[in-house]
């Protein structure tokens, strides 16, 4: 197993490396000007120049990739021409929202679209998971941003039992309490996913319940709720678990909508911003994490999927 | 019941956990780049940064510049010296008093590298310190708008202590920099959350009457805390929540909701908006086809286009004259040719222009609603008329680079906020996209720039409006004015903001 995550690892760098050399190349390639965005409109083409000229702007672009690029292995992702700050510290500050944001819709996303498939599944062509079915269509199609506006309305400019907006640092305040900023963009985010996890857990659950060993188990004589939590939830877990990562990876990535509502200094939105800036530095450091994570989650559910299925052997 | 008790007891909590009463915050709809006013031209960056650094002069109510860290001055007889006695004992955030060697370091960085500054400095010989406290320009030629150039803060020559400007070039300076002679004084940024000023306890205050941006400033918040909040409707939710003291930009449509509702207050914005449509004059079918541009003024409705874009009729007004009613400067001449809306006589002046339908590429950009709508109106009034619009959308950064190279675009569109002095207008340099730099233009700017007497001026600016109105570099589709919100426990804001909202002088009640 060791092996095998070991040569999963060295085998994520020639992927980064390709990710690297693609979003260099695209981000170079898309018209504007970070300076004249920079320095206004009304900077003359002698003042862009000038300041390209000095940030290196204007050398060939293999030039800047290789500079770029030394940079990054030496754990130097450069300086966000936006914010004169470094792209490291830019994006870790983000990281910060965009991963507990993330956590928490994740959790409420298992306590809530688990447990209701589950009972969807269980409770397969009643009432009951009819009604399921169409709640959870009904969330999976609110748009999110209809969502969040509404649960601030209600609950922040209404009742104020909690902040409309925002989010300040708790790694800089140490105040573990600004974890309620991030209560309605969690419930918000949450509605959709749950919604798909819901039915995921359902269809894999049901998928389950047509195998033999599950006709098996009941020839034996087990009583139903083991034959459903130990033989069909436990045998559909897999592709829950790959559900489940990819959808923290979009969460962590992915929630500029959401972001944007509630104003919160998060990832998705600062790559937004960054393009329209065209901060090249801060675009290319940050998609390059992406792609980090987006590989570390794939490593961690192959991992799972192991752990959870014995059959499945790693070499 | 006990669960009622609960429940209230987690929201008295979480209400007591909001930030402390001394602290204003302020909803931004961006992030400004840097604070460096001297190369930046960001009205973001404006707003924050006029609390921490300061100018030799300023503007009062009626927009005339007005010393601020500047005594007196003396002008020479032939208007070619004037020496600027500053004031004794202002104090950097740094701790040191300002002299004459700071104010020529800072002069000459913006002369230099500045936005606005070569606009002053083409005219200038030197700059030099005479003593501690006085400083002397030397013009090459009479100069009028020196004053309200100095007086310009966006974009303007703030002071910078000397061994921060003095080895400053041409980007802009850092943060761990940013030391001026504001009644706040710059803390921390944090990117996305955050840009912090907390007041400056040594700041030596004028002792006039406030006026305007002029006067005494008074720092009534122990800090004040710039938050970027993009969207509109977070802004709005965020001051009735109580979680912003100050919203800015809020759009049209909610105009008549917010006035009527008791949880916030609107406050317009004097400064106005003026939205603006060029024509190349570098290449294209505009090159020195005047009355092919006649023409296309002639298609407009600018009514039409400002309802569809603002919305409330108090927000906007369809107003030729390029600088706005209550201004000096306001006149008019040419306006025959503003908004005739006259879609036939603009077909017959086409075909007298020698115009067959050859294609005329129009850059917009998505980033800002205003563009966009307005775009989309012209552009089918334009069709109508018989002209053959390829409109051309793009992001902001786009069109800023397009517009670059002429080859690539015939109109584009952009705003134009307030300026105090006509002579600060973007189309009045010839460096801008557009290029309007024909004979008649230059002798008009030469004759408006080289005459201190006020009145010539103001004839001159009226020949220039005319001039405009016959050569098109540019059609000024209207004025718009934005307005903010606040919550009521703000006070001393007054009735209209200015250009860029100030707070000192302001307080929580």
């Amino acid at each position: 197993m060791l092996k095998f995550v070991l040569r999963r690892i060295v085998g994520m760098i020639p992927s980064l490396f390709l990710v690297s050399v693609l979003v260099f190349g695209f981000v170079h390639l898309i018209p504007g000007d970070p300076i004249q965005i920079l320095l206004g409109d009304l900077a003359t083409p002698e003042q862009v120049a000038a300041v390209r000229e000095e940030m290196g702007l204007d050398k060939p672009i293999w030039v800047q990739y290789g500079k770029w690029i030394a940079g990054v292995v030496t754990g130097d992702m450069g300086n966000s021409i936006f914010f004169g700050q470094s792209v490291l510290s830019v994006i870790g500050n983000r990281a910060e929202t965009s991963i507990l944001l993330a956590l928490l819709t994740l959790l409420l996303i298992l306590f809530i679209g688990i447990p209701v498939g589950y009972l969807s599944a269980t409770r397969y062509g009643t009432k009951l998971d009819q009604s399921i079915s169409g709640i959870s269509m009904g969330f999976a199609s609110i748009p999110t941003f209809w969502l969040g506006l509404t649960l601030m309305t209600f609950f922040a400019v209404k009742l104020k039992w909690l902040p409309s907006s925002g989010f300040p640092s708790i790694f800089q305040s140490g105040n573990w309490g600004n974890l309620r900023y991030l209560i309605l963009p969690a419930i918000t985010l949450s509605a959709p996913n749950s919604a798909l996890i819901i039915r995921l857990t359902r269809a894999s659950m049901l998928d389950v319940f047509k195998e033999d060993y599950v006709r098996t188990a009941r020839a034996k004589g087990l009583r139903e709720p083991v034959v459903n939590v130990f033989h069909v939830f436990r045998n559909s877990m897999n592709s829950l678990v790959s559900a489940l990562g990819f959808t923290f990876a979009g969460l962590v990535s992915g929630t500029v909508v959401t972001e944007t509502v509630f104003s919160l200094p998060g990832i998705g939105k600062l790559v937004v911003d960054s393009v329209l800036r065209r901060d090249y530095p801060v675009i290319q450091g940050i998609i390059l994490c992406i792609a980090l994570l987006y590989m570390a989650i794939n490593l961690l559910v192959d991992i799972a999927y192991g752990w959870l299925d014995p059959r499945i052997r790693y070499s | 019941m006990k669960l009622k008790r609960t429940i209230l007891a987690i929201a008295l909590i979480l209400v007591t956990m909001t930030a402390s009463a001394a602290t204003f915050r302020y909803a931004t709809i961006a992030e400004p780049p840097s604070l460096d006013q001297h190369v930046l031209t960001s009205d973001q960056a404006t707003t924050i940064a006029q609390h921490v650094f300061e100018g030799l002069y300023t503007f009062n109510k009626s927009y005339d510049p007005i010393p601020m860290l500047v005594e007196k001055e003396s002008i020479s007889a032939d208007g070619k010296t004037i020496a600027l006695t500053l004031r004794q004992g202002v104090k950097f955030h740094n701790g040191k008093e300002m002299t004459s060697a700071d104010v020529v370091a800072s002069l000459n960085r913006w002369g230099v590298y500045g936005v606005r500054g070569p606009v002053l400095f083409e005219h200038i010989q030197k700059v030099e310190a005479s003593s501690k406290y006085v400083v002397t320009l030397v013009f090459k030629n009479v100069f009028a708008p020196w004053k309200t150039l100095l007086a310009f803060i966006n974009g303007g020559p703030v002071i910078y202590p000397e061994e921060i400007a003095k080895p400053a070039g041409k980007q802009p300076i850092p943060e761990t920099q940013y030391i001026g002679t504001g009644p706040y004084r710059f803390v921390q940024r944090n990117p996305g959350r955050f840009i912090l000023l907390e007041k400056f306890k040594d700041y030596v205050a004028r002792t006039d009457a406030a006026d305007g941006y002029g006067g005494k400033r008074v720092a009534q918040f122990d800090q004040i805390q710039f938050i970027p909040v993009n969207d509109v409707g977070t802004r709005v939710n965020g001051v009735k929540a109580g979680d912003y003291d100050y919203a800015e930009q809020i759009s049209g449509d909610l105009y008549e909701m917010l006035s009527g509702d008791a949880s916030v207050k609107t406050l317009l914005n004097e400064g106005v908006i003026m939205p603006l449509m060029f024509f190349d004059s570098s290449d294209g079918p505009f090159v020195g086809n005047y009355k092919l541009r006649v023409a296309v003024l002639t298609a407009l409705n600018t009514t039409a286009a400002l309802q569809a874009a603002v919305g409330p009729k108090n927000l906007w007004s369809a107003n030729g004259s390029i600088m706005p009613k209550g201004t000096s400067w306001f006149n008019s001449a040419g306006l025959e040719n503003y908004s005739p809306n006259n879609a036939a006589r603009a077909k017959a002046l086409a075909a007298e222009a020698g115009y067959k339908g050859e294609k005329i590429v129009f850059m917009v950009s998505s980033a800002y609603k205003m563009h966009n709508d307005i775009g989309l109106v012209f552009t089918k009034q334009l069709k109508d008329a018989g002209f053959n619009i390829d409109l051309q959308v793009y992001d902001w950064a786009t069109l800023v680079s397009k517009r670059g190279d002429g080859k690539q675009w015939d109109m584009f569109f952009t705003h134009h906020g307030f300026v105090p002095d006509p002579i600060l207008f973007s189309f009045m340099s010839e460096a801008y996209p557009g290029w309007w730099a024909s004979p008649e233009k230059k002798a008009l700017s030469q004759t408006f720039t080289s005459t201190l007497d006020q009145k010539k001026r103001l004839e001159t600016w009226t020949q220039i409006q005319k001039l405009m109105y016959e050569q098109v570099p540019v059609l000024k589709v209207g004025d718009v004015y934005t307005y903010d919100i606040y919550s009521p426990k703000v006070q001393d804001l007054g009735e209209t903001q200015l250009i860029w909202p100030k707070f000192w002088n302001v307080s929580f009640k």
